[in-house]
C-alpha cells in the first residue's frame, strides 16, 4: 500500500513535466472513447424513444394481426373484452388519377383502412388538420357516390393531382381531401413499396378489392386498462386460440425491425470505434515508448537510488493511465454531447422521437474500453522500461536487457485486452459478427505488422542506390527508431476497413443492380382472381417481347410446428430463424415447376392427391433439422394443414423471381381461397404498353414495377452504406493522427539531419525530395498492403456470408492506395518544411 | 575479536561488455579492499575503465565474473530489486551530470531516497540536509532553476541523506568551473567527515585524487598502484 502510495506521489511530481509526447495518445483515445460513447448514447436515445412511445408506434398496447381473413366473432369478443379495439386493414392496391372522369396515370399504393376508433393513441397528422371522420366522408357527387381519403404528397405528385382531386381504387372513386404528413402507427408497418393511403373501412368495401384469399392483412389494436397484463393477454389467447394463426405483437417491441436495425448498427460502430482504439493504440505505444526513452536518465537515476523495477513500472503507468482518465473524460464528454448534437442537426428528420439524454450505460462502457485499451497498449513499453539498467547512466548503449519485458507484464496486457474484447463479445447482439470483425482486426494487425517487418528487412538488403535522394530516402525508412513499422501499421488497419467496407458495397450493389436485369422479371402482379387467370396469362402473352412468365397460385401461411414440436420451441439454425417468424407464400403444384432444382427425394406424381406433400427449400431445411419425410404443420386461414417432405429444392433467393419456400402438392391446400401471383419479363418497347394494358384491365391487381422497388432497395442500402463508410473514416482519422505523431517524433532527427545535409551542400528542393520519396513510398507500400488485406477480408465475407463472387473496384484500388499515399505524402511535407526552414547555423551553435 | 569488515572488497572482479566489434575486457580481474570510513581517489585515464569498476562496486552493474562485497554484504548473490533495496540504506551515489529528476523540486529530489526506504520524516530530513549544504533558500526551486554547483550540491545531499555506509562519487567536479568544482570538493569531504562514511571517489584530476588517504590508479582494467596519500 505503501509502494502505492509512493509511486503515485512520485507519478503526481514526474507529471509536472507536461503531456508533451502524449497529444497523439490523448488524441487517439478521445477520439475511439467518444466514438463508442457517443454511438452507444444515441443508440440508447433511439432505443429508448422506441420504448417509451412503443403503445404509440404500435398504435395499442396490443396488436394482433392476421392475413386473408377477419377475427371471427370469438376472437373479436375475446379482444373486445380486453380494451377498446381499432381494426385497421391493409392492402397493396393500384390507384388511378381521374381527369375528367377518365383513368389517366397509376400508381401503385399501400393502402390502409381504418375505422372510426382509429387511432387508439396518438394522432393522424393531416394537411389541413382536418378530422379523419369529415376526411373519409361519402357523399353523392353527380349520380355517383365519392368518398374521402387522405393520401401522402409523393402520390398527388405521381398521380399529378392535387388535393380536392379524384382517384379510383378499385371500383369506387375518391376525393383526395387531405395530404397525410404521418401515421402515429407507421414505423410499426414496415417495408413499404408505395405511397401511403388512408380511407374508412366503409370505403375499402366500396373498392371491391377485399375478396377472400387476395393479399390482406386485418390489425386488431387493443388499447388495454393500465393495470391489464400483457403476458397474460398472450398466454390467454394463445391457449383460448392455439389454431388462430394471428400473430400478436406489443407495445414494448413495436418496432422490432427498427430496433434490430439500431442495434446491428450500434454494434458495428462500436467495433468500428474499437478498431479506431486499436489504430491509436499503435500509435499510443509507440508514444509511450518514446516518453519512456526520453525518461531513461530519469528511470536510472532512480534505481540507483534504491527504487525497485516494480515501483518504477508503477510511478509510468500511474502517469500513462492518469493521462488516459483525462483523455476518457473529454471523449466521455464529447460522447455524451453527440446525442444533443445529433438531436440539432437531425432532430426533424430521424423516423422516432429519440429521448436526448445523458445515459450512463454507454458512457461507463467507453469508459472501460479506454481505459482497458490504453493499459494493454501501454503496458508493454512501461515493461521494457522496467528493464532499464541504472547503469545507462553511464553509458550511452548499454547491451540490451530482457528486451521484451516480464511474462507477467505481457500477461496483464493481454489480460486487459482480453477484457476488451470479452465485453465487447458479451455485448453485441450478433456474437458471430462481432467475433468475426474482431478476429478480421486481429489479424490484419497481425499481417500488417509482419509485413511491415518483412518491408524493412527488404529495404536494409536492397542494394544502396547510387542516386543520393533514393539512397538517403531508403536508409531514413529503414533507420533505428523509423516510424515506419507503426505507420504502416495504424494507418494501414484504417485503410483495410475502408477497402474492405468499399469492395462490400461495391459488391452488394452490384449483385442487386447490375445482377438482376439479365434474369429478374419487369413485372410481379399480385391479387390476380382465380376466375381472371386464364384471361390474365392470355393477355400477357400477346405481347410480343414478353420471357420467362409464370403465374403461380398463392396464399399465405405460417410453419407453426417441425415434426410435432411448435416452431417457436424447435431448434433452428439462425439464418434459418426468419422463415420460422411470420406468414410466407405458399403455392401448389401437380408437376415441378421448370426451374425446380430438386436436390434430395423426388416430385410427387401428377394426379397424386392424397396427403399433403411438401417440396422444401433444402438450406432452410438444414437449418431446421427436417430431412425428407418430416412433419411440417402449416397454419392456413386459421386452419392446419399437416404435410410431409417428399424432396428438397435449391432456391436462388437472388435471381429476383417467383422464389416458394413451401410447393405443396394439390388435394387439400387448392380448396382454401386464394389468389395468384404473376411474374414476366418484357423489353423496354413493351414495358409501358403492357403496364397500361394490364392495369387498365385489372384495377383489381396491383402491379409492382420490379425497378421502381430495387431503385427503393438500393436508395436504402447506398445510406446505408455511406453511413457505413463515414463510419470507417474515423479509424482513418486515428491512423492519420498516429502517422502525424510518428512523424513529430522523428521530428528532431529530421531537423539535424537537414541542418547537417545543407551544411554540406544540399539544397531544399534535393531535401524535399528525399522526404517526399520516403513518405511517398510508405504511403503507396501501405495503401497496397491494405488493399491486399481489405480485399482478402471482403473476398471471405462475400463468399462465405453473401456467397457471391467479388467484385473488384478500380476505382477503390485508386482511392485507397492514391489517397493512402497522398495523405502520409502531404503529412510528411508538411513536417518537413519546418525541417527545410530551419537555419543551419543556430542548431550548430547550440550544444 | 573480528577485524572490522571491510567497507568493499573486491576479488578478481572482471567485467567483459559485447559490441558490435566483438567482446570488449573493460576491467580484466581487479582485486580491491577498502576500509570502513576511508577516503579512496581512483585514478586513471579516459576509458581505464574507473566508471566501469565504480558501476559494478555500486551493484549498479553485475561483473562477468569475481566476488563484490560491500559493508559485508554478497552484491554478486542479489537480485536486480534486491541491490535496489540495499542501495537505498547503504550506498550514496554522485555522479558527474548529477542526474536530478527535472520534474521533481530539489527538496523532491533530495527525499527520494528517504522515501524509497520509508522514512516518515522524509521531508524534513531532506530539508536539513539541504540546509547544511547551503541551499535552505532554494529548496523549491526546480534543478533548471539551479546552477551547476547547486545542482551538485543537491545531488551530495540526495547522496548523503540517508546516511550510506559507502558514498561513490563520479567525477563529481568534472562538469564545474574550477571554483564552482573546488567549492563542490570542499563539501563533499567535508560531509565524509561528518557522517563518517567510506568515500570511494572517481576522478582524472590529481589534485582532487590527492585529497583522499589513498590513491588507486587503474590503466586497462587493472590495477597499477595502490599508494597512500602523502
Amino acid at each position: 500500500m505503501n509502494r502505492i502510495a509512493l509511486a503515485v506521489r512520485m507519478a503526481r511530481r514526474e507529471l509536472r513535466g507536461g503531456l508533451a509526447g502524449f497529444r497523439i495518445f490523448f488524441a487517439c483515445l478521445v477520439l475511439g472513447v467518444a466514438a463508442i460513447a457517443g454511438v452507444g448514447s444515441v443508440a440508447q436515445a433511439l432505443l429508448t424513444g422506441l420504448a417509451d412511445q412503443g403503445r404509440v408506434l404500435l398504435g395499442g398496447d396490443v396488436a394482433v394481426h392476421l392475413v386473408h381473413r377477419e377475427t371471427t366473432a370469438n376472437e373479436h369478443a375475446f379482444l373486445a373484452a380486453r380494451g377498446r379495439v381499432s381494426e385497421t386493414i391493409s392492402m397493396r392496391a393500384m390507384a388511378y388519377a381521374l381527369k375528367n372522369g377518365a383513368e389517366a396515370d397509376r400508381q401503385l399504393i399501400e393502402l390502409k383502412a381504418v375505422d372510426g376508433a382509429y387511432p387508439l393513441y396518438g394522432a393522424v397528422s393531416l394537411a389541413p388538420q382536418i378530422s379523419l371522420r369529415d376526411a373519409f366522408a361519402c357523399a353523392a357527387d353527380g349520380g355517383r357516390m365519392v368518398c374521402g381519403a387522405v393520401v401522402e404528397q409523393t402520390l398527388l405528385d405521381r398521380l399529378h393531382l392535387s388535393r380536392g382531386g379524384l382517384m379510383r381504387i378499385g371500383s369506387q372513386d375518391f376525393r383526395i381531401a387531405a395530404v397525410l404528413a404521418n401515421e402515429p402507427d407507421r414505423i410499426s408497418g414496415g417495408f413499404t413499396l408505395g405511397p401511403h393511403v388512408l380511407m374508412s373501412d366503409t370505403g375499402l368495401a366500396r373498392t371491391g378489392l377485399v375478396v377472400l384469399g387476395s393479399l390482406i392483412e386485418y390489425s386488431y389494436r387493443v388499447a388495454m386498462p393500465a393495470n391489464a397484463s400483457i403476458a397474460e393477454f398472450k398466454a390467454e389467447a394463445q391457449a383460448t386460440f392455439p389454431d388462430s394463426g394471428w400473430e400478436i405483437a406489443d407495445r414494448n417491441d413495436a418496432a422490432p425491425g427498427i430496433r434490430k436495425f439500431v442495434e446491428q448498427v450500434t454494434m458495428f460502430l462500436t467495433l468500428v470505434g474499437l478498431t479506431a482504439l486499436a489504430v491509436g493504440g499503435v500509435g499510443a505505444g509507440q508514444a509511450v515508448g518514446a516518453f519512456l526513452d526520453r525518461k531513461r536518465a530519469e528511470i536510472a537515476t532512480l534505481k540507483s537510488l534504491g527504487a525497485e523495477g516494480g515501483l518504477i513500472f508503477l510511478v509510468y503507468f500511474f502517469q500513462v493511465m492518469a493521462i488516459a482518465v483525462v483523455a476518457v473524460i473529454v471523449g466521455l464528454m464529447c460522447g455524451a454531447a453527440l446525442p444533443f448534437g445529433v438531436e440539432a442537426a437531425f432532430g426533424n428528420e430521424l423516423p422516432i422521437k429519440a429521448a436526448f439524454a445523458i445515459y450512463a450505460g454507454p458512457l461507463v462502457l467507453g469508459g472501460i474500453f479506454g481505459l482497458f485499451s490504453a493499459a494493454a497498449f501501454a503496458i508493454p513499453p512501461l515493461a521494457r522500461a522496467r528493464e532499464i539498467a541504472p547503469a545507462s547512466l553511464f553509458r550511452d548503449i548499454v547491451a540490451p536487457v530482457n528486451a521484451r519485458g516480464r511474462l507477467s507484464y505481457l500477461l496483464a496486457s493481454a489480460g486487459a485486452a482480453l477484457v476488451v474484447i470479452a465485453l465487447a463479445l458479451v455485448l453485441a447482439p450478433s456474437l458471430s459478427f462481432a467475433a468475426y470483425f474482431l478476429a478480421g482486426v486481429a489479424a490484419a494487425l497481425i499481417v500488417l505488422r509482419l509485413a511491415a517487418e518483412i518491408l524493412r528487412r527488404v529495404l536494409m538488403a536492397l542494394p544502396r542506390p547510387r542516386q543520393p535522394n533514393l539512397r538517403l530516402a531508403l536508409a531514413n525508412l529503414t533507420r533505428p527508431g523509423a516510424a515506419t513499422s507503426s505507420v504502416v501499421v495504424a494507418l494501414g488497419l484504417g485503410l483495410t476497413l475502408l477497402a474492405t467496407v468499399t469492395l462490400l458495397d461495391r459488391t452488394i450493389s452490384v449483385q442487386v443492380k447490375d445482377s438482376l436485369p439479365g434474369t429478374a422479371p419487369t413485372f410481379f402482379f399480385i391479387d390476380i382472381q382465380p376466375d381472371e387467370i386464364a384471361a390474365f396469362d392470355k393477355d400477357i402473352a400477346h405481347f410480343p417481347t414478353v420471357s420467362g412468365y409464370k403465374s403461380s397460385p398463392m396464399i399465405r401461411g405460417r410453419i407453426v410446428a417441425l415434426n410435432g414440436i411448435a416452431a417457436k420451441d424447435a431448434k433452428v439454425a439462425s439464418d434459418a430463424r426468419w422463415a420460422l417468424n411470420g406468414d410466407r407464400g405458399i403455392t401448389y403444384a401437380s408437376v415441378a415447376p421448370k426451374d425446380a432444382n430438386i436436390v434430395e427425394g423426388k416430385w410427387w406424381d401428377a394426379n397424386y392427391r392424397g396427403p399433403t406433400l411438401i417440396s422444401f427449400d433444402a438450406d432452410l431445411a438444414k437449418g431446421m433439422g427436417l430431412k425428407l419425410g418430416d412433419s411440417v404443420a402449416l397454419n392456413v386461414l386459421g386452419r392446419e394443414i399437416v404435410g410431409r417432405i417428399a424432396n428438397l429444392r435449391d432456391v436462388d433467393f437472388s435471381n429476383g423471381r417467383q422464389n416458394f419456400i413451401l410447393i405443396l402438392s394439390p388435394g387439400i391446400i387448392d380448396k382454401a381461397p386464394h389468389s395468384f401471383l404473376a411474374s414476366v419479363r418484357v423489353e423496354s418497347r413493351d414495358e409501358e404498353p403492357l403496364y397500361r394494358a394490364i392495369t387498365d384491365k385489372y384495377p383489381n391487381v396491383s402491379t409492382v414495377r420490379v425497378k421502381d422497388a430495387i431503385a427503393q432497395v438500393n436508395g436504402l442500402l447506398q445510406e446505408l452504406s455511406d453511413g457505413v463508410r463515414a463510419a470507417s473514416l474515423i479509424t482513418i482519422l486515428a491512423g492519420l493522427f498516429v502517422l502525424a505523431g510518428a512523424i513529430a517524433a522523428g521530428q528532431r532527427a529530421r531537423l539535424y539531419d537537414s541542418t547537417v545535409l545543407k551544411v554540406l551542400g544540399a539544397t531544399r528542393a534535393q531535401i524535399a525530395t528525399v522526404y517526399a520519396i520516403e513518405y511517398g513510398v510508405i504511403g503507396v507500400l501501405t495503401g497496397l498492403l491494405a488493399l491486399g488485406a481489405g480485399t482478402l477480408a471482403a473476398w471471405l465475407v462475400t463468399r462465405h456470408v453473401f456467397e457471391v463472387p467479388l467484385t473488384f473496384d478500380l476505382r477503390a484500388v485508386l482511392l485507397i492506395v492514391v489517397g493512402g499515399g497522398a495523405a502520409t505524402l502531404s503529412f510528411g511535407l508538411v513536417a518537413a518544411w519546418a525541417a527545410l526552414a530551419a537555419k543551419p547555423a543556430g542548431l550548430l551553435r547550440s550544444p | 575479536m573480528h577485524p572490522p569488515a571491510a567497507a568493499i572488497r573486491l576479488e578478481d572482479v572482471r567485467l567483459t561488455l559485447a559490441s558490435a566489434a566483438g567482446p570488449v575486457n573493460i576491467l580484466a580481474g581487479v582485486s580491491l579492499e577498502i576500509a570502513s570510513g576511508e577516503t579512496v581517489a581512483l585514478l586513471g585515464p579516459s576509458g581505464s575503465g574507473k566508471s566501469s569498476l565504480l558501476m559494478v562496486a555500486a551493484g549498479l552493474e553485475a561483473p562477468t565474473s569475481g566476488r563484490i562485497s560491500v559493508s559485508g554484504t554478497d552484491l554478486t548473490k542479489l537480485g536486480e530489486d534486491a541491490l535496489a533495496r540495499f542501495r537505498r540504506g547503504a550506498i550514496g551515489i554522485v555522479f558527474q551530470s548529477f542526474h536530478l529528476i527535472p520534474t521533481m523540486t530539489a527538496l523532491e529530489n533530495v527525499a527520494v531516497p528517504l522515501e524509497l526506504s520509508g522514512a516518515r520524516d522524509a521531508f524534513a530530513r531532506a530539508r536539513a540536509e539541504l540546509d547544511a549544504v547551503g541551499l535552505g533558500p532554494r529548496v523549491d526551486h526546480y534543478p533548471g532553476q539551479l546552477s551547476g554547483g547547486e545542482q551538485q550540491r543537491v545531488a551530495l545531499a540526495r547522496a548523503i541523506a540517508p546516511r550510506p555506509a559507502v558514498l561513490f562519487a563520479d567525477e563529481p567536479t568534472g562538469n564545474l568551473d574550477g571554483q564552482t568544482g573546488a567549492d563542490v570538493a570542499d563539501l563533499l569531504f567535508a560531509l565524509h567527515e561528518r557522517a563518517k562514511t567510506t568515500l570511494f571517489l572517481v576522478t582524472h584530476e590529481e589534485t582532487l585524487a590527492r585529497r583522499c588517504a589513498r590513491i588507486v590508479r587503474l590503466k586497462d582494467g587493472r590495477i597499477v598502484a595502490d599508494e597512500r596519500s602523502a
